[in-house]
């Protein structure tokens, strides 16, 4: 479970993230949207522990960050938009030193499933300098699901992966969803949100303009429509247009 | 067409320098210019002028003053020809026998982009090539210029010294060109790899063992007066460079050296012009053999851009090269979360650091001090032979950290990775120092036992100089090497995390003095910090010695006074590393990098 209350992140005196708060509970896929430099990425990292928060409460599986971030951060993975990974570390021993850092005992029979879901398993044994864009992003993906999170953040998760790939993290997403964990992604792909996730947020410089279920924010912005457009909400929430 | 590349070249070349003057309005950058350029002016510049006579000096103070500024003889002239074409010809024998791939001439990406499909002639675009390489030459020639003119033993001034230099530079690459061309050709009529440099090698062994079988049956060149000890080096090149067939290679080449080696106006007039020839036949020669280059240039500019945005993302360039191998040792998934890092950061390192290798160094250290001890063929060799051991391993703690990074300062771009994982931050720090400290600590360990043997006491010695306080004393300084590594590495990290922007900055290849001073001021932060950090435990350890040793003897007032100085080293140690780990987690990179 998520839980934020009045999250601000400033850098110096450009504030980015403004008194966000959201609830995140097991099974639940919340999808952040807004435009380039609303602050996702921000809130993100924050969320992660990767940056610390200027402001605000974060809670992650009932332990405070700021508090206890060791514990906080044991239930979570995060996955950025872009994979980084170690160049000298091979795909099995990525999962290894990630095994080693959580405390995954016998972390080989859960990650050779990992690999088979992710279609890597063939590429074991080679750098990250073997593998193509895609290859790395599931090589990362598999390294974040190895301690068997129960709070997932995804940056972009669908960069660099070819159709195939969408397809399967879709289904990674909501599977792991069903099996009761939190998840917060951004993505400037809309239809994939409307697939994906139970619920959205959207910010805009910093600020939630609105959050609810796909429903609930349709009908705040569409009203009188039988179908929810999230490319509609979106333009619409955020005032923009589509010239 | 000529011209519009030409603009291009220069145009960038305006534009670098302008982009980093402009830079300048940034305080890291100023200081590190200001830094930078005093390096420049007190260690280079200030001395290209006609050299000072110091006043105040005794006659006697004068008279040596004057001999070390003394000329090279004129009789040895021909040895330092014979030797710098020596040199040059080992250099441009491995042009022949290296290379393996096709001739790529060394485009960017851009240049590539830009200049492929443009409507250019192939022989265009080998002249832009050439002349690029032209200015990167008289840039070099320019920079060996500022160190070889203090060389108070060569002849000529600062003018002739670059001249000679480009005149090397430009000679070099130009045969690198060519070599490559003529080797692009001679692959395309299928000459395997393998053969030709099986008989590149077999036509050089040739040549040189023809040469010194005539050398060894006839009399050696008249020796130059020189002392002694040199004379048989300067008898040996002037014969290699006198004797066919070696001296038919030599001689075209002693025509590039011998105008740097000038010693006056007159000498360098004769020289120039032979030697300009010489580049002119390169160019001819590269012109005319120039051959498809487009494949090889592409594959080329496409690594090279990979190892640029490596070293840009603070990873090591050789990762676009490098092969998956085996653990250094087996990792569990339970234990020591900070083992997992010394794993990781080792298989980013050679692969003969493992304790395996070490064990094989040691033993090979022993059996080779011992043997240099125990000859009596030269006397005091074995001190001798310890004096710069000594001296490397000061370096090594010294500088050493500047080579070993597989520490935070690799691992900056990872840091957002690094801070989603359950570990406080002192984990991450000192599981991050652990692979630096362990390669530091083996190479030191290495050192200490080879001086610890070349200096080993007579036995029976007595005072300060006995078996058991030399022993105990090399025990010691063992024992300290690990606190003192991590000591040392803790600076640099510190840098890195305290100071993320500038420690960014000075990983900018290409930069110029300003970004040479910025890390000049790291260095000498480092030696600072160091000074100061080794106070405690040395004043402690000091008085340990001076109380003790009255009373129990030196070896144990030593081994106390180490032990209680490591006890000041470690908790100093720990001090930094708790206190990086609160900075770790703290650190707001993105913040860092705003800036």
């Amino acid at each position: 479970m998520i839980e934020v209350s009045q999250l601000a992140k400033n850098y110096g005196t450009f504030a980015a993230v403004k008194d966000l708060s959201l609830v995140v509970r097991p099974g639940e896929v919340l999808g952040l949207v807004g435009p380039n430099g609303a602050g996702k990425t921000s809130t993100l990292r924050c969320l992660a522990g990767i940056i610390p928060a200027t402001r605000g409460q974060i809670r992650i599986a009932g332990h405070d960050l700021a508090v206890d971030p060791v514990a906080a951060k044991r239930a979570l993975a995060f996955f950025p938009d872009e994979p980084r990974l170690f160049d000298y570390l091979t795909v099995r021993q990525h999962l290894a030193f990630v095994a080693r850092i959580y405390g995954v005992p016998d972390h080989e029979s859960i990650a050779q499933p990992l690999l088979e879901e992710f279609e890597i398993a063939e590429k074991a044994d080679q750098l990250p300098g073997e593998l193509s864009r895609g290859m790395k992003q599931k090589l990362a993906i598999a390294c974040g699901l190895l301690h068997q999170p129960s709070v997932l953040f995804f940056d972009e998760p669908l960069t660099g992966l070819d159709p195939l790939g969408i397809r399967r993290m879709k289904n990674s997403i909501i599977s792991r969803a069903r099996a009761g964990a939190a998840i917060v992604l951004s993505s400037h792909l809309l239809h994939l949100l409307e697939e994906v996730c139970t619920h959205v947020l959207i910010l805009k410089r910093g600020e939630k303009i609105a959050d609810g279920t796909l429903a609930e924010v349709g009908a705040r912005f569409s009203p009188g429509t039988a179908t929810v457009n999230l490319e509609e909400v979106f333009i619409r929430a955020t005032g923009g247009t589509e010239d | 067409m000529l011209d519009a590349l030409i603009y291009l070249r220069l145009t960038s070349a305006k534009n670098w320098v302008l982009a980093r003057v402009r830079r300048l309005r940034q305080p890291k950058y100023l200081i590190g210019a200001v830094v930078g350029f005093g390096y420049f002016y007190f260690f280079f510049f200030r001395g290209l002028g006609p050299p000072a006579t110091p006043r105040n000096l005794n006659p006697q103070a004068l008279q040596a003053l004057e001999a070390a500024q003394a000329q090279v003889p004129a009789n040895w002239l021909p040895a330092m020809t014979a030797l710098g074409a020596l040199g040059l010809l080992a250099i441009l024998t491995l042009m022949w026998l290296v290379p393996a791939q096709r001739a790529a001439l060394g485009f960017t990406e851009a240049e590539i982009a830009f200049l492929f499909p443009a409507p250019i002639k192939r022989t265009a675009l080998v002249h832009f090539r050439l002349l690029s390489a032209q200015l990167r030459s008289l840039v070099g020639a320019l920079v060996m210029t500022l160190f070889t003119h203090r060389a108070t033993i060569l002849g000529g001034n600062a003018f002739t010294h670059a001249v000679g230099w480009w005149l090397v530079f430009s000679s070099l690459s130009l045969h690198f060109s060519g070599a490559q061309f003529t080797l692009t050709q001679w692959a395309e009529k299928g000459a395997v790899l393998w053969r030709r440099r099986l008989v590149i090698g077999a036509a050089i062994a040739g040549v040189a063992g023809v040469t010194l079988y005539r050398i060894s049956s006839g009399p050696l060149a008249s020796a130059p007066a020189v002392e002694a000890g040199l004379r048989p080096l300067a008898e040996l090149a002037i014969a290699l460079a006198d004797t066919a067939p070696l001296a038919w290679l030599l001689t075209p080449i002693q025509l590039v050296v011998t105008p740097f080696l000038a010693l006056d106006a007159t000498a360098f007039l004769k020289a120039i012009g032979p030697a300009i020839a010489m580049v002119g036949l390169h160019y001819l020669w590269v012109v005319r053999r120039a051959v498809a280059f487009e494949d090889a240039a592409v594959d080329y500019a496409q690594q090279r851009a990979a190892r640029i945005a490596a070293r840009h993302a603070g990873r090591s360039p050789g990762a676009a090269w490098a092969k998956g191998r085996n653990g250094p040792f087996r990792l569990p998934g339970t234990g020591r979360p900070e083992i997992a890092f010394l794993w990781k950061n080792l298989l980013s390192t050679w692969p003969y650091f493992t304790g395996r290798v070490w064990l094989g160094a040691a033993a090979l250290t022993v059996a080779g001090c011992i043997w240099l001890d125990r000859q009596t063929i030269i006397p005091e060799l074995a001190t001798g032979a310890a004096v710069p051991l000594v001296i490397f391993a000061a370096y090594v703690l010294i500088v050493g950290p500047q080579f070993a990074r597989q520490d935070i300062r690799s691992d900056l771009g990872h840091a957002d990775i690094l801070k989603t994982y359950p570990l406080a931050g002192w984990q991450i720090v000192l599981g991050e120092l652990l692979t630096p400290a362990v390669l530091l600590t083996g190479i030191m360990w290495l050192l200490l036992l080879a001086i610890a043997i070349l200096l080993r006491p007579e036995a029976g010695a007595e005072g300060a100089h006995t078996l058991a306080a030399h022993t105990t004393g090399a025990i010691v300084l063992a024992l300290l090497t690990p606190a003192l590594a991590l000591l040392q590495l803790l600076v640099p990290n510190a840098a890195a995390l305290v100071f993320p922007s500038w420690f960014h900055a000075t990983r900018t290849r290409g930069g110029g003095p300003e970004v040479m001073g910025q890390r000049m001021i790291f260095f000498f932060a480092q030696l600072l910090t160091m000074v100061a950090a080794l106070l405690p435990a040395g004043a402690v350890a000091a008085a340990t010695v001076l109380a003790l040793h009255w009373l129990i003897g030196l070896a144990p007032a030593l081994a106390i006074a180490g032990l209680t100085g490591l006890a000041v080293l470690v908790g100093e140690v720990w001090c930094g590393v708790w206190w990086l780990g609160g900075r770790f987690e703290k650190l707001d990179l993105s913040a860092e990098l705003r800036s």
